[in-house]
């Protein structure tokens, strides 16, 4: 009799660690962590349009930081954004739309017209990728102290930085950052996680999104 | 007949005294919170940066172990500002005692016209409690960057002078300082004070 009670009380205890250890393994969700807030700004673009975070709210929105008078460190960069542009159609983000936005912190040089014949020389698809820079003040607040990546002019109008890509949701929220150059093509692992939001975008409506919400706290709040 | 009817009472009395149980202390705690904005991971502490209010200097991390809830609005703005400040006073009221752990901040994205005292004046119409700061433009542009914050002077008629566009979404930072949650500007009442209350603890 007694024996029967542990036993009775014993199996939802196993099976409750056989779902949970189920779903961290298997992860039949996956979810992007919700890392930090994306900053607010408002720039102009290569149109001399103003373009601020609120015009790509709802939007998925893949953001690079460069100016056009860099050159072959910038690459990489390039190369990345670019293949990314063209593998947009392995992922479904449902009715969201992804954008890019390359940011340029040398305010003085980048001008709309400027901007605009470096986009043309990359192959940027205008309808996907803006270019924008805006206040050097406010610049230093967007790049520096909200998307977190450092820059420095040099005396001959030279900046330095670190590449960085940055991944963010149409809540604003930071999904993914991208700062470490491994041998791995950081555009692999972009167009990747594009199809893990696109996939939380299209499903997480209703019951799914409890389902969604629990993945986030299971696999991202430890 | 009367053990009978007195066994009867017991068990009853015992499945309701379960259910309440069940209903108020278990059931609570084994349901997820579902929260009406979207929660942040977040390594990232709201900035100490000093504003000015009424009744002095005033940072957003001044009020570490309470939880502070971020708006970002104007004096005379006309209808998103005073829609938003009302729903946030409904939900302290929901929270009732609690609400003495949460502290609620508008700044002022206009920074030209909101002096001060207007901006008290017109933060504790909606409720005694609620703090309204400023500072000069670099300042207030700053606190907006790092809250995800934008705003644009707009036009406006003659009557209202210039009214300014700016993001709507109500931003809470936790006891510890942290940028938690998003809250969206269609959230109600009861779901703000709901997601208010999951931080409290």
């Amino acid at each position: 009799m007694r024996k029967k009670w542990i036993i009775r009380s014993v199996i939802p205890v196993v099976l409750l660690f056989i779902a949970v250890g189920a779903f961290v393994v298997f992860e039949p969700i996956q979810v992007l962590p919700r890392i930090r807030i994306s900053p607010g700004y408002l720039l102009v673009n290569q149109d001399a349009e103003t373009v601020t975070s609120e015009d790509v709210r709802g939007d998925i929105v893949l953001y690079s930081f460069t100016y056009s008078g860099c050159g072959e460190e910038c690459i990489d960069i390039h190369n990345t954004m670019m293949e990314v542009q063209s593998r947009l159609g392995e992922v479904d983000t449902g009715d969201v739309d992804v954008r890019f936005m390359t940011i340029s912190f040398d305010a003085e040089t980048d001008t709309p017209e400027v901007l605009g014949e470096y986009a043309a020389r990359l192959g940027a698809d205008p309808d996907v990728w803006q270019f924008a820079t805006g206040d050097a003040v406010h610049l230093e607040n967007v790049v520096k102290a909200g998307f977190e990546v450092y820059y420095q002019e040099h005396a001959d109008g030279d900046f330095s930085f670190a590449p960085v890509f940055i991944l963010v949701d149409g809540w604003g929220v930071i999904r993914g950052e991208y700062r470490y150059q491994t041998n791995a093509s950081d555009a692999d692992k972009i167009v990747r996680h594009l199809d893990v939001l696109g996939e939380e975008v299209r499903n997480s409506h209703g019951a799914a999104s409890l389902a969604y919400e629990a993945a986030h706290f299971f696999l991202c709040y430890p | 007949m009367n053990r009978m009817w007195k066994r009867i009472a017991l068990v009853l009395g015992i499945i309701l005294v379960g259910v309440v149980v069940a209903r108020f202390f278990i059931l609570p705690r084994l349901q997820p919170h579902i929260f009406g904005g979207a929660v942040i991971q977040s390594n990232q502490q709201a900035p100490r940066t000093e504003m000015i209010s009424a009744d002095g200097p005033v940072s957003v991390r001044d009020f570490q172990g309470e939880v502070v809830v971020v708006y970002f609005g104007y004096t005379f703005c006309p209808d998103v500002c005073p829609a938003t400040l009302s729903k946030l006073a409904d939900s302290m009221a929901i929270l009732g005692d609690r609400a003495d752990e949460v502290q609620i901040i508008m700044v002022s994205v206009d920074p030209a016209r909101d002096t001060p005292e207007m901006l008290k004046e017109y933060v504790t119409h909606f409720h005694p409690d609620f703090i309204g700061v400023t500072g000069d433009e670099a300042t207030v542009n700053r606190v907006a960057t790092l809250f995800g914050v934008v705003y644009e002077v707009a036009e406006g008629t003659e009557a209202t002078g210039y009214t300014i566009d700016h993001t709507s979404t109500v931003i809470l930072v936790d006891r510890e300082g942290y940028l938690k949650l998003v809250l969206p500007f269609e959230g109600s009442a009861e779901q703000i004070a709901g997601d208010i209350e999951y931080f409290l603890g």
